[in-house]
């Protein structure tokens, strides 16, 4: 009886046109990346590589070569050299400090083998670029000031801006506006 | 004496110049509809799916209709090779002309007094006085088009596709004529203008037909071949059904006959059963104003259905066509006899 009531009153069909009525005005799952938003990674996030300062802007990497022997795809380069204007916080600075990101598989290893926590894992993970020279992250780019403070908890959306510069494409984070995602 | 001949040739010359430009306005309509429609089922399907749909192109996408149009001209035309090429080029006309020329019939509102000039027009081509008769023979020709173009490509997808589809408009035309006969006999007549003027102050069809409008709507969506009943062009086991040979222009003219047709069965619905222009509850007249919001919603409500059902198997459309839509009707039209008299 129930069943004929549920046939001739197509109970079936309304119910899912109502659920499909409420899907349709509820919110989109879509993050509008690049353009508007942006997904912030957690803390734990393994990106590009970030070379440290301690507190007085002194270098912690000490150059002992400690990542590089532990590095599965032998992706680091270190360089030793004797330094004594206290730009490291010893006299032992690494004069070359390179990591072939195209080899790197963002394991961690080094970020565990190193001493004095000099490197990290950071949450820059827009590495595509044009060709392969930038695909080597020298040292210089590893000791830049990153966009995103270390501090800062991720895990949500933040409102962002894409631009296209003569450098290459880049998504501006506007860390002020973050939404929970999903 | 001459010059009373003058004057009514200029009269003649008017009405003539009248039905000319309103000709080419509602063809003119039609053409471009498929723009926002297919922008509009491609946002719905997204926002139902959760997506947003279209947004790249124009603020919120709405250029991407444009872009697909541009994409679509420029496409290679291509024939197969073993194929009857004069029915493949025939064949999308084929779909589309009968689909444009049911509009000669169809009426938008009753008249609109022009400011100004003072001189009142009819928002219909012509009042034929066998309007529904003659929208049902001509939308069915549109079925020569799939079947047709589903011969001539000579590919057994294709042919599967446009034989389906002609057991489904035999199936399905039946149930949706008889839907409207009784429609028309409350009406008394087969014009539509009569049938909407019948319908005046909520005296709409669709509490007097309930049953026929559940039947007209099941038919209608089976006619026009969307989902829950597009099996001519069936993705999962015709890859595109009848359509599948054909590319660029071509194509286009089988979605545009498509979506024609859509705009077609929602003006029916409107007209047959939700009293055409008339305002609902009580709210004020507007020339052409409530039809199209009511037209609207019927496409939307196309629309919703096609992202929300499955698609029927093919026995299960013949059984719904044949086992119940067709006795139902023919109920319907009993019951309503039996209350006429």
């Amino acid at each position: 009886m129930a069943n004929i009531f549920k046939k001739v009153f197509f109970v079936d069909f309304l119910k899912g046109l109502s659920l499909t009525l409420r899907y349709e005005v509820s919110k989109s799952i879509t993050m509008r990346y690049p353009d508007e938003e942006k997904w912030l990674p957690y803390q734990r996030f393994r990106g590009l590589h970030t070379l440290n300062r301690d507190s007085q802007g002194r270098e912690l990497c000490v150059a002992c070569e400690l990542c590089a022997k532990t590095c599965p795809t032998k992706c680091i380069t270190v360089v030793p050299m004797e330094d004594d204007k206290g730009i490291g916080i010893s006299d032992r600075i690494a004069k070359v400090y390179e990591i072939n990101l195209v080899r790197c598989m963002f394991c961690g290893l080094c970020e565990d083998a190193c001493p004095t926590t000099a490197i990290r894992m950071g949450r820059d993970y827009e590495l595509a670029c044009f060709s392969l020279d930038c695909a080597k992250a020298e040292k210089k780019r590893l000791l830049a000031p990153k966009e995103i403070p270390q501090e800062l908890d991720g895990g949500y959306v933040i409102k962002a801006r894409f631009e296209r510069t003569k450098e290459g494409l880049k998504v501006r984070p506007d860390l002020s506006k973050k939404k929970r995602w999903w | 004496m001459s010059h009373e001949l003058i004057t009514m040739d200029i009269n003649t010359l008017i009405e003539v110049a009248l039905i000319i430009v309103k000709v080419i306005f509602v063809s003119l309509t039609l053409f471009a509809l498929p723009i926002p429609l297919t922008w509009m089922e491609r946002k719905v399907a997204g926002h139902i799916q959760l997506r947003l749909g279209p947004f790249r192109v124009g603020p919120h996408g709405i250029l991407q209709p444009v872009a697909d149009m541009i994409k679509l001209m420029f496409k290679e035309d291509i024939v197969p090779d073993k194929a009857d090429r004069r029915l493949f080029w025939l064949a999308p006309l084929l779909a589309m002309v009968p689909a444009f020329a049911v509009y000669a019939a169809i009426p938008f509102g009753d008249t609109v007094k022009i400011p100004f000039v003072d001189k009142e027009i009819t928002l219909y081509i012509s009042d034929m006085n066998v309007g529904i008769l003659y929208i049902l023979a001509i939308s069915g020709m549109s079925v020569y088009g799939l079947i047709l173009g589903g011969w001539a490509s000579n590919s057994k997808y294709a042919a599967m596709g446009g034989i389906r589809s002609s057991a489904q408009m035999i199936s399905y035309e039946i149930a949706l004529s008889f839907a409207c006969v009784a429609v028309v006999m409350i009406a008394n007549s087969l014009s539509l203008l009569d049938i909407v003027n019948a319908q005046k102050e909520l005296h709409w069809n669709i509490i007097y037909q309930p049953l026929g409008f559940i039947i007209f709507l099941i038919a209608a969506l089976a006619e026009i071949n969307r989902i829950p009943f597009d099996l001519p062009e069936d993705e999962g086991t015709l890859a595109a059904g009848y359509h599948v040979e054909y590319s660029a222009m071509k194509f286009s003219f089988f979605m545009l006959a498509e979506y024609v047709a859509m705009v077609t069965v929602s003006v029916l619905a409107v007209i047959l059963f939700f009293g055409g222009w008339n305002a609902p509850l009580f709210l004020p007249e507007i020339p052409i104003f409530w039809f199209v919001a009511k037209v609207a919603f019927f496409i939307y409500f196309f629309m919703w259905i096609r992202f929300t059902l499955p698609r029927y198997r093919y026995d299960q459309l013949m059984t719904i066509g044949w086992k119940i839509l067709l006795p139902l009707s023919l109920l319907n039209i009993l019951v309503t006899g039996l209350f006429l008299l």
